[in-house]
């Protein structure tokens, strides 16, 4: 395991240079390199081979985190160990922090970036569970210069594919600080402890003045096909406060529209009965989080 | 080729390398730092080749030789400033936290930085902390409770911090 011959190395200072060293290569020859922590496995392995890497790694802009009219703002290179600290995710999107305090191990975190994980769209990875079910959004510009933003629930297509082409370059993952009282939590199960997620489970719920359920989001991974929202799970839970049979019928919503597979690492009864058991701690939690 | 220059253990280098030489071989093989050692051929599982690029443990084999270009490096041969023990391989020695110490150098450097965040962790917190460094040997009790007793002996020893 080894990377292949690889010509070129750019380290940019600006949005700008990516751009103009981008221009100089063919589609599929250059790579935007964040934390590293996915795409140099795949550059070993040789299951990617670029003639020419962008090292992202100078672009200060994208490694900052803000909150802007209500809005939170999370730079594209902001690490996992960042996240996992950092107390602008508290209170709402506290889901998000659990996801990122137990991707992989210490070192992982270290170098691991949002950006990198939301982009790579691992089949089975936390964060971009987390950021689906947190309504994230994924800030785009692309060479031509034309920014957009995409929705997680447009932006995640499957594994290790987004709606981000080529040419983009992602800025920023942004999440609306919501009106009413909420909560989120992130929960996994893998073989080791903070392993991929065989299964990995985000609930994000908001709840009205009267303390009930006016929004959930819930989404799941290691199904085999990236994150999923459950959304016949999410409406069991409206205008709920949260009560055990209200999250048990969100559960059955669940696991009817998921499609548990059967692995090497779980069989597809095992999946569902942990799709059971962390979909409750995490809904419960989400609740508990959301009323304080 | 790229050329790089760049701080190990407080020494500067500038070298010309291939762009795809992985820093664990840059730092053993271009320069001999053979304590950073390579236990999973590259697989980014075994955690052996944790070393600090500006003060954080990362491992070594995910990283291009390039990417640290400009940065500040430290290696196990450079956890000790005066050529002695640190406290904490002092710790490890003390309570036998080793046996074949093939993956010892990684452990030290993640435990390094780990005691930095965490002056008073409890053993769930080091074993939380230890997941990225495998040991095939000794079943990682005798490890957690060197890294304990380098913890005491670290806030002991305060204000003169060694890791």
């Amino acid at each position: 395991m080894y990377p292949a011959e690889i010509k070129e190395y750019h380290r940019p200072d600006s949005i700008n240079q990516v751009f103009e060293i981008m221009a100089h290569h063919d589609e599929g020859e250059s790579l935007l390199l964040a934390g590293g922590q996915s795409s140099m496995q795949a550059i070993k392995s040789r299951m990617l081979r670029p003639q020419c890497i962008i090292d992202l790694q100078n672009l200060q802009e994208l490694k900052t985190v803000k909150v802007e009219s209500g809005t939170l703002k999370i730079g594209a290179m902001v690490r996992y160990c960042e996240l996992a600290k950092n107390s602008a995710l508290d209170k709402n999107f506290t889901g998000l922090k659990d996801a990122a305090t137990h991707v992989g191990d210490r070192q992982v975190r270290n170098r691991g970036t949002i950006g990198g994980s939301v982009c790579w769209n691992y089949a089975a990875a936390c964060t971009p569970t987390a950021v689906l079910a947190l309504d994230g959004r994924m800030h785009l510009v692309s060479s031509k210069g034309d920014s957009r933003v995409v929705k997680a629930d447009d932006f995640f297509l499957g594994p290790l594919d987004t709606a981000k082409s080529e040419s983009d370059i992602l800025i920023c993952v942004s999440f609306e600080q919501p009106e009413t009282k909420a909560g989120s939590a992130y929960k996994k199960w893998g073989l080791v402890k903070d392993a991929l997620p065989v299964v990995g489970i985000c609930a994000f719920i908001k709840l009205d003045t009267s303390g009930l359920c006016c929004e959930a989001r819930i989404a799941v991974t290691g199904m085999g096909l990236g994150a999923q929202r459950a959304t016949a799970g999410e409406a069991a839970l409206l205008s709920s406060d949260g009560d055990p049979k209200s999250i048990e019928a969100a559960i059955d919503g669940i696991c009817a529209t998921i499609d548990a597979p059967t692995d090497l690492s779980a069989t597809s009864d095992y999946r569902y009965q942990l799709i059971r058991n962390l979909g409750f701690e995490v809904i419960q939690i989400a609740f508990k989080r959301a009323s304080i | 080729m790229t050329s790089i220059k760049l701080t190990v253990n407080g020494e500067k280098f500038e070298e010309q390398i291939d762009n795809r030489l992985l820093l664990v071989d840059f730092l053993r093989d271009n320069l001999s730092l053979t304590g950073t050692h390579v236990g999973c051929t590259y697989e980014g599982v075994c955690g052996a080749c944790t070393i600090h690029l500006d003060g954080d443990a990362v491992k070594s084999c995910m990283l291009l030789a390039v990417q640290a270009d400009g940065h500040n490096i430290t290696t196990v041969e450079g956890l000790s400033a005066d050529g002695g023990l640190s406290d904490l391989q002092q710790a490890f020695n003390d309570e036998h936290g080793l046996q074949c110490g093939y993956c010892t150098p990684g452990i030290l450097m993640n435990m390094a930085d780990f005691l930095r965040e965490n002056p008073n962790p409890n053993d769930e917190q080091i074993r939380h902390g230890l997941i990225g460094n495998l040991c095939r040997c000794t079943g990682y009790v005798h490890i957690v409770r060197a890294v304990k007793k380098a913890a005491k002996m670290l806030r002991d020893n305060e204000p003169e911090v060694r890791v």
